[in-house]
């Protein structure tokens, strides 16, 4: 029961963050920063694992601790196709054999150490987590982003943070409109999501705040709203397909939006965007809008941060009818925390929620104007000598 | 373990027959802008459009947004009062065709 009886105050639950990690693909990164020849040290799914670069030019990750006496294997050195232990030199390859021991005649039986699969696509370096030690699962594989690696549309422009809570703030967003409006000064008028199988999609459109809109020299290119599309791929990895409509010309971009648990109370959370470069748009135009839209998400994901860092994790959510579907994105991210034999059909059985924004956005409509006039209102006022 | 939707102790979801295809679906509206689709496994091996879809109704390729067929049975279930809208939500004088407003009878047609 939520409610006590006597009082009537509704209790906040909330069980402990799982110390199980998600199955699926997670993105570590742009894959360009693991090839530098030395090996890498990362902090994920609760453990510290080892991202080198082998002779071959595969990236491989194994667990970073060496089954000889335990050295650390992202303080060695990287040796032909094999990772070099810092501690006795022992070898390992990227499928978590160990290849030789330079001082011994033979390697003893069973020298092998955990390796996780590994997708080196679109510019970004993807490891597979398994609980369950299976290989990826075909029906997840990530779709391919379209615009990456293409002279056509800019490099990715990526940036990471480090957030100190449970990865599930961050999923819960995807079906959150209000905090659209509240937290990131946007202005959502249509909000869909489909959750279906490994996907959870979000459709979005909205148009520009005027009292947000940041002062442009005359004669600038104004923005009127935008429409975006996005979509979880499993558990961590979002593209968005996000097209700024300004009211000369349409700009595409695609945002990644992705993360990998550092442990059940951080993650690091990222997020990468290419531009198209199109018309009117050159090189350096695009490499603006790029910038631009980085520093807004830059904003975007602080003000979530913020948010989190303060807020009480919370498993019974008390939503109004025009809240999104928290509790059935959250019933399809479970998929991903139970063993694949135990997905249950509603995890993955299709589900379509589409939002009524008539009441919210006459209440914002209004609340812009406010903002407008007493903005206006303050701009009269001369300051005093 | 998940919990259900709080929302779901004051309307619970009811199954719609798609005119079209006969495929069923649990559904649940707050209002008329407002639509809640359940699927099952049984409903989307009916539903037609989903299956002509050229993804085999992935939504992936996004061309499997909605069914129209679907779409309109339950716009009409609506109209008809067949499905309960949370309190508040219905039309003033009373919940058939005649209360609906205007602009919701037009995204039926
Ligand atoms: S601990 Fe790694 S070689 Fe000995
Ligand atoms: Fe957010």
């Amino acid at each position: 029961m939520t409610t006590a009886p006597e009082s009537g105050v509704r209790a906040i639950e909330a069980a402990a963050a799982p110390t199980r990690f998600a199955r699926g693909w997670h993105c570590l990164g742009l894959a360009d920063k693991f090839r530098d020849g030395k090996p890498h040290s990362i902090q994920a799914f609760g453990q510290k694992l080892v991202v080198f670069q082998s002779g071959d030019g595969k990236l491989n990750v194994l667990d970073a601790y060496c089954r000889h006496m335990g050295g650390d294997l992202s303080q060695g050195t990287v040796k032909g196709d094999e990772i070099a232990c810092p501690f006795h030199d022992w070898r390992w390859g990227g499928d978590g054999r160990c290849k030789q021991i330079p001082y011994a005649r033979r390697v003893p039986l069973r020298a092998r150490t955990a390796a996780w699969p590994t997708l080196d696509q679109d510019g970004m370096l993807f490891v597979w987590n398994d609980p369950e030690g299976n290989p990826p699962r075909e029906e997840e594989a990530l779709p391919m982003i379209e615009g990456a690696l293409d002279d056509e549309w800019t490099d990715w422009l990526w940036y990471e943070t480090v957030v100190d809570t449970n990865v599930r703030e961050v999923i819960d967003n995807n079906a959150d409109m209000a905090h659209f409006f509240y937290v990131h000064l946007t202005f959502p008028t249509y909000f869909k999501n489909i959750f279906e199988g490994h996907i959870a999609a979000q459709y979005m459109n909205g148009k520009a705040r005027e009292d947000a809109r940041p002062r442009l020299p005359e004669g600038s290119p104004q923005l009127i709203g935008n429409t975006s599309v996005a979509a979880y791929y499993g558990p961590s990895f979002m593209t968005d397909e996000l097209t700024y409509n300004y009211d000369r010309m349409d700009v595409r971009t695609t945002l990644i939006n992705c993360h990998y648990p550092i442990d059940e109370n951080s993650f690091v959370l990222q997020y990468g965007i290419i531009v198209k470069k199109q018309d009117g748009l050159d090189e350096k135009a695009a490499m603006e809008v790029a910038n631009t839209q980085a520093l807004y998400v830059r904003r975007g994901f602080e003000q979530d941060v913020q948010i989190w860092k303060n807020k009480a994790r919370i498993d019974n959510p008390l939503l109004c009818e025009e809240d999104g579907p928290v509790y059935q994105l959250r019933r399809w991210y479970e998929q991903f925390y139970v063993d694949v034999a135990d997905i249950e059909p509603a995890m993955v059985e299709r589900f379509e929620y589409e939002l009524d924004t008539t009441r919210p956005n006459e209440v914002w409509e209004k609340q812009v104007q406010d903002n407008l006039a007493a903005k206006a209102a303050a701009q009269g006022r001369t300051p005093v000598s | 373990m998940i919990r259900p939707d709080n929302r779901l102790a004051d309307l619970p979801m009811t199954p719609v027959e798609c005119q079209r295809c006969h495929a069923t679906v649990q559904v649940r509206k707050s209002s008329w802008q407002q639509t809640s689709v359940q699927w099952d496994e049984a409903g989307a091996r009916t539903c037609l459009e989903r299956r002509s879809s050229p993804s085999g109704g992935s939504i992936r390729d996004t061309d499997f947004f909605t069914c129209a067929g679907l779409r309109e049975s339950i716009a009409q279930a609506a109209l008809s009062g067949e499905i309960p809208m949370v309190e508040g939500s219905a039309p003033r004088g009373g919940r058939g065709p005649a209360g609906a407003p205007a602009e919701e009878r037009a995204v039926t047609q």
